[in-house]
């Protein structure tokens, strides 16, 4: 039986508006205008137990809608979803002991307590018998490598320290499926490998299917097998990750800070050059990992002037979606 | 129940995380009790009695202490409820094995016992010395049994307002409205004993006399007619904001709103 099964899952919702001025606000008082926002547009889709989904999408997409919905705080307008056979809307309590959830821009861990006091509530909150709570902290403060912050109030602990505390106090209760919104967000490139690596580890000792919600698409990259793209509410690419980076994730951007000058005729065979900074000593270059291979245009960079500084980044997910969009729109 | 201890033992935590806070917070008492002191000297003295309807000055002012206790010390849950709506921490405490209101209620409870627990130790020391020692101990059980019912119905109360929430962006309007009636129908600034007896007839047919008058009035009376028409009247009005709120929470579930992304 799949984890998540959604069909037609929409979400409306009524906000009222109103013009700038006074006379607007007291025609709102008799007569309020008020307009339906779809945040989540007849979507469908299934999760295997265990699997690692990433669903992605920019600012208003109706990624957090539709987790929400999943975790059963928002009522859906219409449709019909199962997690892990529960309803969510009509049986969230039942659901709850199943599932953990982190919202990346929301702590649930008590600001001004020591962790341990949050993960000790939980366990309670969870119906664990306190030997058992102490046995599991004990597992996830290994796992997450969190055994010396434990006891230091939260409110002291770096944003990474912080999401790994999150996480782990999340899986407190062993949950079938975990659902994360953005556990991310805010962290350096440190950070978010460790609290990747992490999720992956647990995912798999436990067994415990993940969807996760991202902006970044290195979080899909390290942690997710398959896909969910959406875009105005609805889903406009659902495939496996490897097939989104063959098709789409295809060229790379570089940043390279040179020790002396520049030549004004700089060029680097297979790439493509942005932008010289001759002042700077610096270049911008982009290339495509089908024709060029990552080694050789290091190389050749290297060979071309001593590196200060190198930076080697993804195009934008928002770049990646806008093409799948217009390919998509070209496509119906 | 286990659970809802654990939620309380934390608020508990969490509010005395910062004693120094707890005890400057509580200091406005004394300036209240000052305030209320002088004002009710002055009356006292002008009127030449006394004691005004069967309380004297000291009474008074035990009783003002009980019901400012109660009033600056119960949560202020309609603004946090609207609060966790509008920034969206609301989520986390719905997707919890626990119920929504009685979370709140143990939460409510941890963070507002030390904080009234303070606020009559700082306005007791002050008015045992401004107006004399507090009522015999014998007073004192029938008096917190009605604060117990009195605080489980601002709970009610506050808990509807925050509700409210759900549907609407703004609850301050609601949350001054009922304020100003436990203020003035509750006997919290004024006890009703000095009240025209038509409008003591009418505060007794509503609510708000039982979330203050009643506890701070048998604090320092203890009459059993009064005992028993405060229990029997919180009894009565707890039923029906409790089922009420019962109904509110599920009708406000299928149509909350959250904010944020």
């Amino acid at each position: 039986m799949p984890a998540i099964q959604v069909k037609n899952l929409t979400k409306t919702f009524q906000t009222r508006h109103k013009a700038a001025g006074l006379t607007a606000s007291v025609r709102a008082l008799f007569r309020p205008q008020v307009s339906a926002v779809e945040a989540v547009r007849g979507i469908s889709f299934e999760m295997e137990a265990g699997e690692l989904l990433g669903f992605i999408g920019p600012n208003g997409a109706g990624k957090s809608t539709t987790i929400k919905i999943l975790t059963g705080i928002l009522f859906p307008t219409s449709g019909e979803a199962s997690v892990l056979g529960y309803t969510p809307w009509r049986q969230r309590r039942q659901l709850a002991y199943h599932i953990g959830t982190v919202f990346g821009q929301r702590p649930q861990l008590w600001y001004h307590l020591p962790a341990i006091d949050t993960l000790t509530l939980f366990g309670k909150i969870y119906e664990l018998d306190d030997r058992q709570t102490k046995r599991r902290i004990a597992e996830l403060a290994e796992a997450f490598e969190i055994q010396d912050l434990l006891e230091t109030p939260v409110r002291k602990l770096s944003l990474g320290q912080r999401m790994r505390c999150e996480v782990a106090a999340s899986l407190l209760h062993k949950p079938k499926l975990l659902l994360l919104d953005e556990p991310s967000i805010g962290l350096d490139v440190v950070a978010k490998q460790h609290i990747r690596d992490a999720i992956r580890e647990m995912a798999a000792r436990e067994n415990v299917g993940v969807l996760l919600t991202s902006h970044d698409a290195g979080d899909l990259e390290a942690l997710c097998k398959r896909v969910i793209i959406l875009h105005h509410g609805q889903i406009v690419y659902q495939d496996k990750v490897s097939t989104l980076k063959r098709s789409f994730l295809t060229s790379k951007l570089v940043e390279v800070r040179y020790a002396q000058q520049v030549a004004p005729d700089f060029e680097i065979a297979g790439t493509e050059t942005l932008k010289i900074a001759r002042e700077r000593y610096g270049v911008k270059l982009r290339f495509d990992t089908r024709r060029t291979p990552v080694e050789s245009v290091l190389a050749r960079l290297t060979e071309a002037g001593d590196v200060v500084d190198i930076t080697i980044s993804d195009p934008p997910l928002e770049e990646v979606i806008a093409a799948i969009y217009a390919q998509a729109e070209r496509n119906a | 129940m286990k659970k809802y201890l654990a939620i309380l033992k934390i608020n508990l935590l969490n509010s005395l995380a910062y004693p120094a806070e707890l005890l400057t917070r509580a200091l406005v008492i004394v300036l209240f009790m000052w305030i209320f002191f002088q004002l009710w000297r002055v009356t006292f003295a002008a009127a030449g009695t006394e004691a005004i309807h069967g309380l004297t000055l000291r009474d008074t002012m035990w009783y003002l202490l009980l019901a400012e206790t109660l009033e600056l010390g119960r949560p202020r849950l309609a603004r946090l409820i609207s609060q966790q709506v509008k920034d969206g921490s609301i989520a986390y405490l719905l997707n919890k094995p626990y119920h929504f209101l009685f979370y709140q209620l143990a939460s409510g409870l941890g963070d507002s016992l030390p904080r009234m627990g303070m606020l009559f130790l700082l306005g007791g020391v002050v008015v045992w010395a401004l107006a004399g020692p507090p009522p015999a101990i014998a007073h004192w059980p029938p008096a917190f049994l009605a604060l117990a019912g009195a605080w489980l119905l601002h709970f009610c109360f506050n808990a509807l307002i925050g509700l409210a929430a759900f549907l609407a962006e703004e609850v301050a309007p609601f949350e001054w409205i009922y304020q100003k009636m436990v203020f003035i129908l509750g006997g919290m600034l004024i006890p009703l004993d000095f009240y025209p007896a038509w409008l003591q007839t009418v505060c007794r047919s509503l609510p708000f006399a039982y979330m203050m008058y009643g506890p701070a009035r048998l604090f320092v009376r203890p009459e059993t007619t009064v005992f028993v028409q405060t229990l029997l009247g919180q009894i009565l009005w707890l039923a029906v904001l409790g089922g009420g709120l019962a109904l509110a929470f599920g009708s406000g579930m299928r149509r909350l709103a959250i904010n944020g992304g």
